[in-house]
């Protein structure tokens, strides 16, 4: 296939922003972000999933700024985080995460991993109710109306779901049930999670993680 | 073959919003109660999940929520000289269908008439003289008060969970609620909606020309809410998709979200969706109704036997069911005798765009279906009609309810409607344009009203109702009135060119105005002008009641869910305390 006609199937297929993405060198990362932010999160933002830290590259910078906010003002409780967050001046936490933002997945598209034993699929099968159905009888509506299709984001302020660490997931929706979570707005998380049990939130958790992270997630 | 059920103590003809609040009442109350309703179930989850529910092509321009006018149209005309014709697409006015009704693609806008309209004809002649209005104008009071209504629109509110500032309780002003509203008992269930950038300023300009603006009371809530019955409502999140859609989020007050959890965990109550009714039953001597013949989406009849029946389907289908029915006698225009059918009116609705230069940003795409900032200045009764040759009025203020991307895009005169300007124009103002709705009152007029038609025929075979409808004078003369306050304000926000519509005859089915349709059923204390009692039971048949926007002697300046709730609880109240406890006419004829 010519360049021109690969070049005009992208066109129609809208897959320039990939091609660009790629072809661009991944930004150096800030001083502060090495400094605060690496030893954790990863040195592209991939996160620690088994540890529970969140993957953050391709996370919409509004959202992550929002984040260090509410963590440094305490309506997100969480010790580790504020410590961080309060050393922060405005313009620092602006540019950390537009940083973040700014970097593509360093995952690949794969599928949902496919389920080793009945637990296991039953568990993503509720998952996958509740991300995509919500449930009447708990009067629950659907994750994707908010984080988008497949829980891939709807920047600015909802935060892409798929491809995150179950642990991260399951945690702060419970920080959500719990109430040291409490900086969403209209009490959107909080209305919603307060109508899931343990088992639900192992569940979507459990769903979202299945996902390998969508290269272009969260981006915008 | 006609099958014959077994007889329950009420049939409820249509699963909406009256409906729902009159068979949860009822079954609580030990009666046996089935609701026919001729749509299908549908729930939040997981029928309004997105993201299909926020398909504009198929909810905005194919009608997705609405009845099927394949299978039944209306027919319309303006005038009783013109052969009407079927209204083959909604566009006017959209009847929805399904359980829940048309409140499940509500905006949620819900207020109160005031005390005024109640007594319209009374306070008119009061206050202006009895030769102030065109003699084929035919408008009436109510037989219901302000005052006698007033616990029951609370009652309403609070079911809903409206989000709203009071402006006057119990007769004490209250700072930024409407001051001209009736007095209230207490203040709204939530606290108001976010205000929209473009409804602080029109709530700048407003108070700037000494006006008084207040908060649209929506009934997307603003926060979190339970309400009496036990149900959870959640917060509105401002997604644009509001009228014409269903909510996915819990957010907006619709049979789903505030009554029908508990109404269907009654085993007093049954529900039974894809069922038409095709007439309610009478006796031989047509004073007593026996029930209902319904064929459901198999295509087989019952004959479902009922020591009660309720009509409460859409307002025109209320009308077109009495008149297959044979109850009341059909309203005649020519001799003006006759009620069923008779005073059908609407909702007088202009618009004014003011656009802005590109510094100014409104981002109309965050909407909630009644987030906007209004006046009042200009509705009802609230200004001296002396010397101004009509009544009524509208509301006026900056409403904007959407900025989806087929629907939505407001441009100048004189641009083209198609090709390389029009989209030009399209992306230069879609984001420094600022609507207004001044949403107008509608009199009764002898020549507006609903009968059947003589010609078409719905998938069953019965005729269909034929509106002839078309703006009275009074109305046209009113709408070039406000808006030209409405323009004013347009002005005074710094707009750099306002554009004011004024609604203009004749009246059209081919262009939206509001899906406020009222009248032909009306109420009120005298039997040769009105279908039902202040009761809304039946003159001609007690054991019929019919509740609906078609009870609505004219149309006033507001949207009529919240007066139509509390008609609702008034009802109820009625049938409960009274009527159930001893059957027999509630007002002797």
């Amino acid at each position: 296939m010519s360049v021109s006609r690969l070049l005009a199937g992208c066109l129609l297929w809208g897959c320039i922003p990939l091609l660009m993405a790629a072809k661009q060198a991944e930004k150096p990362a800030p001083a502060v972000a090495v400094k605060l932010c690496q030893s954790c999160h990863g040195a592209h933002g991939e996160g620690t999933p088994a540890a529970g830290i969140p993957r953050l590259a391709g996370q919409s910078a509004d959202y992550l700024d929002k984040q260090l906010r509410d963590y440094a003002g305490g309506s997100r409780e969480n010790p580790i985080m504020h410590q961080w967050a309060i050393q922060l001046k405005d313009a620092q936490r602006t540019e950390v995460a537009a940083y973040y933002a700014s970097l593509a997945s360093p995952y690949a598209v794969a599928p949902a991993a496919a389920a080793s034993d009945a637990a296991t699929t039953g568990l993503l099968a509720r998952g996958h109710q509740l991300a995509h159905q919500g449930d009447e009888t708990r009067r629950v509506q659907a994750c994707d109306n908010c984080h988008g299709p497949d829980g891939n984001g709807a920047p600015r302020t909802a935060p892409y779901i798929a491809g995150q660490s179950a642990q991260y997931l399951a945690a702060s929706l419970k920080a959500w049930k719990e109430g040291t979570r409490k900086n969403d707005d209209g009490q959107q998380m909080r209305s919603v999670v307060d109508r899931l049990n343990d088992a639900d939130i192992g569940a979507v958790a459990a769903y979202f993680a299945s996902f390998a992270a969508s290269p272009n997630s969260g981006s915008q | 073959m006609t099958q014959r059920l077994k007889e329950v103590d009420v049939v409820i003809i249509g699963v909406g919003m009256v409906g729902s609040i009159v068979a949860k009442e009822l079954a609580a109350a030990g009666h046996t109660v089935v609701g026919l309703e001729r749509g299908q179930a549908r729930y939040t989850a997981p029928d309004f999940q997105g993201p299909a529910i926020h398909d504009e092509l198929r909810f905005d321009i194919r009608k997705a929520l609405m009845q099927d006018n394949t299978r039944e149209p209306v027919t319309f005309r303006n005038h009783g000289s013109e052969r009407a014709l079927p209204v083959r697409r909604w566009e006017s006015f959209l009847p929805g269908t399904g359980l829940g009704g048309s409140m499940v693609h509500w905006n949620g806008q819900t207020y109160r008439y005031q005390a005024n309209d109640f007594e319209l004809a009374t306070r008119t002649r009061q206050r202006y003289g009895k030769d102030f209005l065109d003699a084929d104008v035919t408008i009436q009071d109510w037989g219901v008060t302000y005052d006698e209504l007033e616990p029951h629109f609370d009652r309403f509110e609070y079911l809903l969970g409206t989000s709203g500032k009071a402006g006057n309780i119990k007769g004490t002003i209250q700072p930024g609620g409407d001051p001209h509203e009736s007095p209230r008992s207490r203040e709204y269930p939530t606290p108001p909606m976010k205000e929209h950038f473009q409804g602080a300023m029109f709530r700048k300009a407003a108070t700037g020309l000494g006006y008084h603006p207040f908060p649209q009371p929506s009934s997307n809530l603003s926060q979190p809410y339970t309400n009496p019955e036990g149900v959870k409502l959640n917060a509105c999140v401002f997604c644009g998709f509001c009228e014409r859609y269903a909510c996915e989020h819990y957010a907006k007050a619709v049979p789903q979200t505030i009554i029908l959890p508990v109404l269907l965990a009654n085993p007093n109550f049954q529900l039974r969706t894809g069922c038409q009714v095709q007439r309610i039953n009478l006796d031989s001597t047509k004073k007593k109704a026996t029930g209902v013949t319904y064929i459901d989406a198999a295509g087989r009849e019952f004959e479902q036997p009922a020591s009660l029946v309720i009509t409460a389907s859409f307002s025109l289908n209320n009308v077109r069911m009495l008149l297959l029915s044979g109850i009341g006698k059909p309203y005649d225009p020519n001799t003006g005798k006759g009620v069923v059918g008779r005073n059908y009116a609407y909702q007088t609705m202009s618009s004014v765009s003011s656009f802005f230069d590109e510094d100014v940003i409104i981002n109309p795409f965050m909407a909630s279906g009644a987030s906007g900032t209004l006046i009042n200045d200009f509705a009802g009764d609230n200004f001296d009609h002396s010397g101004l040759g009509f009544i009524g009025g509208a509301y006026i203020g900056a409403v904007n309810t959407n900025g989806r991307p087929i629907q939505y895009h407001p441009v100048p005169p004189g641009t083209p409607p198609w090709g390389k300007a029009w989209k030009q124009a399209v992306v230069k103002h879609y984001n420094h344009t600022v609507q207004f709705s001044c949403h107008g009152s509608s009199i009764a007029q002898r020549q507006n009203y609903l009968d059947l038609d003589p010609t078409y025929r719905d998938a069953w075979g019965q005729p269909l109702l034929r509106m002839t409808f078309d703006f009275p004078q009074n109305d046209l003369k009113m709408a070039a009135y406000v808006t030209a306050k409405a323009v004013e304000i347009g002005k005074a926000m710094g707009a750099k060119q306002v554009v004011g519509s004024p609604r203009k005859g004749p009246y059209t089915t081919q262009q939206y105005q509001t899906t406020h349709n009222t009248g032909g059923t009306v109420m009120g204390n005298d039997p040769s002008t009105s279908v039902v009692n202040r009761h809304l039971q039946s003159w001609d048949v007690p054991n019929v009641f019919v509740i609906g926007c078609s009870n609505y002697p004219q149309n006033a300046s507001w949207n009529p869910t919240g007066t139509l709730g509390a008609l609702t609880y008034w009802a109820v109240d009625a049938l409960k305390n009274t009527y159930l406890k001893s059957p027999g006419r509630l007002v002797s004829a």
